[in-house]
C-alpha cells in the first residue's frame, strides 16, 4: 500500500489535484480516497457527494454509547459504521473523515477509529489524502507513515513558504514520511517556472512538477461539475498523468 | 476435523473488505434482516455434533449481486459451559468468520451484515454447509472446551424475522443481567492507561459498578479489549483483598495504582470522593465539587457552560483537576456512575450531593432516590453558595443536620503566638487541588519561621486524618 498526502496552503488546487490524482491512479491500481478536510470536497470533486463523516459517527458514538448493549463489541460497531458510509465508484472508493471533534472525550473514540480506518486503508493499493490546510489532524488521525507528502503552492513565495513549514512540521511531528516534494500549480508560463525553480532551490526543497492553468477545469469548478468529466487531453489532466509516470507510481 | 475447504482460512483476512463490484451476495446488512446467537444447551443430547441445517435457499439458488436475510444459530454443549458465556462466544463469532478469505462479517448481533465475494464462488463454494463447518472447527480449535455445536443457518425471509425476534429477547435478558453485574460479582477488574498520553500518572479502574470517566469504556469493553490486545492500554487488575467494602478498597487496585502512577500515590478508593479518591485524567464526563461552605458536593458536565456556586465554570475545574492526579476535593466521573449504586458509598452516597445543572439533573433523574430529589438544587435554585446553603436549609437537605452538630465541636487549640495565616485552616483546599497527591494537609508550619506556636481551628471539618506530624523548624 502506497499513501499519498495532498497538503499545502488554501486555495492552492490541493482538491483538484488529489482528484485527479485518484482518477489516474485508479485506472490501474485500487485507490481508497480519504476525504480530510471538513469540507469534502474531494468527494465532490469526485462526483459522490458524501452524506455521512466518520466525524458524524464519532459525534453518534458519543451520544449513544450509554445505550449500547453492555456486552457489544464497540469496535465492531464502529467498523461496521464506518463501512457503511463509504461511496464504492468502481475503481476506487472514497470516505469523508468530516468535521473535527468537539469538546468532550474522544481518546477512546479516535483510538478505534484509527484502528478500524488502519485497518480499511490495508484492502487498498493506493491511499490519496486530502487535506485542509496545515498538517495537525494528521498526527492525531489515521496516517502515521506517508509514501509521498505532496505539497501543493501556487505561484507564489507564500505557497513555497508554506511548503516549508509543512517540511518542519511532519520532522517535528510523529510523522514518517519517505519523500516530501512540491507540485506547482496553475502555473502561467515559462517565467513562472523559471522563478518558482529559482527560489525552490535557494529553500532546499524537492520541486517535482508544475500543473498549467486550465481552463477547463476552471470551468468545471465554476459549474460544480466533478473532475470525473476533465477530458483525458486537458493540460491539468496531461500535466498530473506524467507527473504519476515520472513517480513511478503507476 | 481435517475438513477441506474451498477457501483460506486464516486471521490475516480479519478486516478483508469485499466491495459492491466484487460481491456475489450481501447478507443482512442494511436493507435485510440478519443475525448471530449463540445458546448454550445444558443437555448435551439435544446437539448432534457437527450438524447443519439450512432453511431456506442456499447460496448457488440465490441471485449474484442479490441481498438476502441472513440467521446463523449455533448450539453448543460442554460440561464447563453455562448460559453466561454466551456472549462471551459470540464475540468470537465475529472473529471467526472474517478468517475466510472472499468472506466480510461486520457488526454483532442483530446488526451483522456479511458479503460473501465472486472470488469464494469462483474457488468452489456451493453452499452455507461449509460456511457453518468452517466456523464451527474454528470454535472448536479455539475453544476445546465446546464438546458439541450444531449449527443452524437460515436464508428464508419469514424464518429469519420468526427467529430474530426469539433472538431479541435473549439478547435482552443477557443485557439485563450484564447490566445487573457488581463489583462484587467479579474477580478482575480493568484498569486503562489511553490518557496517559496526556496525564501521565492518571489510571482508570473500570468495575462493573463503575464505568470509566470518560463514560466510554465499561468493564466488558475493556475485558474485551484486554483480551484482544494484551499490549494495549487495557489490562486486567487482580481485585485482590477487599480493605474496605464501603469505600472500595482493594489490594490489587493499590498495587497497581502505584505501579502506573509512578509511585505518585498509593492507595485509591473506588467509592469515595474525599479520601484517596479516583485519579482524573481530564476526559471526565462530569466533575464533582467539594463546596466547604456548605459541606456538600455539587456537580457539573461539560454542557454546562455557566459558573457553578464555587464561582468556577466547568472549564476551570477541569483545568484544575485534570491531569492524573489525587486531587482532594474535585472528582472526574462518567455519568453512568451516578447510576451505580456504589456511587460515593464511602461517604454517605447521594445525601452529600447538593447541586447539579438542570438538564443535567433531569437526564439522571432516576439515578437519585426518591427523597433526595427535590433536596438536589440547580441553577434555578441557586447560583452561589449563600444561595445554596438557604436552598439547603429550606429542603433540609441532609447536610444541614450535620453542619449544627459539627458546629459545637469546635476545636480551638490555641496557643501563644497565633500565625493568623494558617488559622482558617483546613477547609477543603479548593486552590490548588494539584498539589496534595497524597492529602498531606498544607502546610500549616508557622510563617516566618518566628518561634511562635500554632493556632489550629478546624472548623465545619469533616476529615479523617491519619498521621499529623507538626514538626518544629529547625
Ligand atoms: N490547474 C488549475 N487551473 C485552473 N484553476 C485551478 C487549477 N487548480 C485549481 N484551480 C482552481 O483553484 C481553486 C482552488 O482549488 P482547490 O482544489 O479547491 O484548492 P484547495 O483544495 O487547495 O483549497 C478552485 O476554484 C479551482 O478551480
Ligand atoms: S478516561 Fe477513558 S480512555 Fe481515558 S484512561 Fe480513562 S477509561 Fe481510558
Ligand atoms: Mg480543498
Amino acid at each position: 500500500m502506497t499513501t499519498i498526502v495532498i497538503s499545502g496552503k488554501g486555495g492552492t488546487g490541493k482538491t483538484n489535484i488529489a482528484a485527479l490524482l485518484v482518477r489516474i491512479l485508479s485506472e490501474n491500481k485500487l485507490v481508497l480516497a480519504i476525504d480530510a478536510d471538513p469540507d469534502t470536497n474531494l468527494a465532490d470533486a469526485l462526483g459522490f457527494p458524501v452524506t455521512k463523516t466518520v466525524g458524524d459517527i464519532r459525534e453518534g458514538f458519543l451520544d449513544e454509547k450509554d445505550e449500547l448493549a453492555p456486552e457489544l463489541d464497540k469496535q465492531s460497531y464502529f467498523e461496521s459504521r464506518v463501512m457503511s458510509i463509504i461511496e464504492e465508484a468502481d475503481r476506487f472508493d472514497i470516505i469523508a473523515m468530516g468535521r473535527p471533534e468537539g469538546p468532550g472525550c474522544y481518546c477512546y473514540a479516535n483510538n478505534i477509529l484509527r484502528a478500524v480506518i488502519e485497518k480499511l486503508e490495508g484492502n487498498y493499493e493506493m491511499v490519496v489524502i486530502d487535506t485542509e490546510a496545515g498538517l495537525e489532524h494528521l498526527s492525531r488521525r489515521t496516517v502515521r507513515d506517508i509514501d509521498l507528502l505532496l505539497v501543493v503552492s501556487d505561484v507564489s513565495k507564500r505557497g513555497l513558504d508554506t511548503a516549508d513549514r509543512i517540511r518542519a512540521l511532519a520532522n517535528e511531528l510523529n510523522i514518517r514520511v519517505k519523500r516530501i516534494a512540491v507540485i506547482a500549480n496553475r502555473v502561467r508560463n515559462e517565467h513562472d517556472r523559471e522563478k518558482l525553480k529559482n527560489m525552490a532551490e535557494k529553500m532546499n526543497l524537492e520541486l517535482i512538477g508544475f500543473i498549467p492553468f486550465d481552463e477547463e477545469l476552471a470551468a468545471l469548478d465554476l459549474d460544480g461539475l466533478p473532475l470525473t468529466q476533465l477530458k483525458d487531453d486537458s493540460p491539468a489532466f496531461e500535466a498530473v498523468k506524467d507527473l504519476v509516470e515520472r513517480l513511478d507510481l503507476n | 476435523m481435517a475438513e477441506e475447504f474451498p477457501f483460506e482460512i486464516s486471521p490475516m483476512y480479519e478486516g478483508e473488505r469485499v466491495r459492491k463490484g466484487d460481491m456475489y451476495v450481501e447478507l443482512g446488512g442494511s436493507t435485510k434482516d440478519g443475525f448471530e446467537l449463540v445458546q448454550v444447551v445444558d443437555d448435551p443430547n439435544e446437539v448432534e455434533d457437527g450438524k447443519v441445517t439450512l432453511i431456506g435457499p442456499d447460496i448457488l439458488d440465490m441471485e449474484e449481486g442479490g441481498f438476502y436475510p441472513y440467521g446463523m444459530i449455533y448450539k453448543v454443549a460442554g460440561e464447563q459451559l453455562e448460559t453466561d458465556l454466551e456472549a462471551v462466544l459470540e464475540r468470537r463469532h465475529h472473529e471467526f468468520q472474517p478468517y475466510m478469505q472472499g468472506y466480510m462479517h461486520l457488526n454483532q448481533r442483530y446488526d451483522i451484515w456479511v458479503r460473501i465475494s465472486k472470488d469464494m464462488i469462483k474457488n468452489g463454494l456451493k453452499s452455507f454447509e461449509q460456511i457453518a463447518k468452517a466456523t464451527m472447527m474454528l470454535y472448536k480449535n479455539e475453544l476445546p472446551f465446546i464438546e458439541k455445536m450444531e449449527a443452524i443457518y437460515i436464508t428464508d425471509e419469514e424464518k429469519v424475522k420468526e427467529e430474530l425476534a426469539k433472538a431479541m429477547e435473549i439478547y435482552k435478558a443477557r443485557d439485563e443481567r450484564a447490566r445487573a453485574m457488581h463489583d462484587e460479582d467479579a474477580d478482575v477488574f480493568y484498569g486503562c492507561t489511553l490518557c496517559q498520553a496526556f496525564a501521565p500518572t492518571s489510571v482508570c479502574v473500570v468495575t462493573p459498578d463503575r464505568t470509566s470517566l470518560c463514560g466510554a469504556m465499561t468493564w466488558f469493553d475493556c475485558r474485551a479489549a484486554a483480551k484482544v490486545d494484551p499490549e494495549g492500554p487495557n489490562f486486567p487488575i487482580e481485585k485482590g483483598e477487599c480493605l474496605d467494602e464501603l469505600k472500595g478498597e482493594y489490594t490489587g487496585v493499590n498495587e497497581k495504582a502505584v505501579e502506573l502512577s509512578g509511585g505518585e500515590y498509593d492507595r485509591i478508593m473506588l467509592y469515595t470522593f474525599m479520601e484517596y479518591p479516583h485519579t482524573s485524567c481530564g476526559c471526565f464526563e462530569v466533575i464533582g465539587f467539594y463546596m466547604p461552605e456548605v459541606q456538600a458536593i455539587g456537580w457539573v458536565d461539560r454542557n454546562f457552560p455557566a459558573a457553578t456556586p464555587n464561582g468556577l465554570p466547568f472549564s476551570s475545574m477541569a483545568g484544575q483537576a485534570g491531569g492524573g492526579k489525587q486531587t482532594l476535593g474535585f472528582l472526574g466521573i462518567g455519568i453512568q456512575y451516578f447510576f451505580s449504586p456504589k456511587f460515593l458509598q464511602g461517604e454517605g452516597g447521594w445525601t452529600t450531593t447538593a447541586w447539579l445543572p438542570k438538564d443535567l439533573k433531569d437526564r439522571i433523574l432516576e439515578a437519585i432516590p426518591e427523597d433526595m430529589r427535590d433536596k438536589i438544587a440547580t441553577e434555578e435554585d441557586a447560583t452561589d453558595v449563600t444561595q445554596l446553603m438557604e436552598f439547603m436549609k429550606k429542603v433540609n437537605h441532609p447536610m444541614v443536620a450535620k453542619w449544627a452538630a459539627e458546629e459545637e465541636e469546635e476545636v480551638e487549640e490555641a496557643a501563644e503566638a497565633a500565625a493568623p495565616e494558617a488559622a482558617a485552616m483546613p477547609q477543603m483546599p479548593m486552590m490548588q487541588p494539584g498539589m496534595m497527591p497524597q492529602m498531606q494537609l498544607p502546610a500549616f508550619a508557622p510563617s516566618g519561621g518566628a518561634a511562635g506556636g500554632i493556632k489550629l481551628v478546624l472548623k465545619n471539618a469533616n476529615i479523617k486524618v491519619e498521621k499529623i506530624i507538626l514538626k518544629k523548624k529547625e
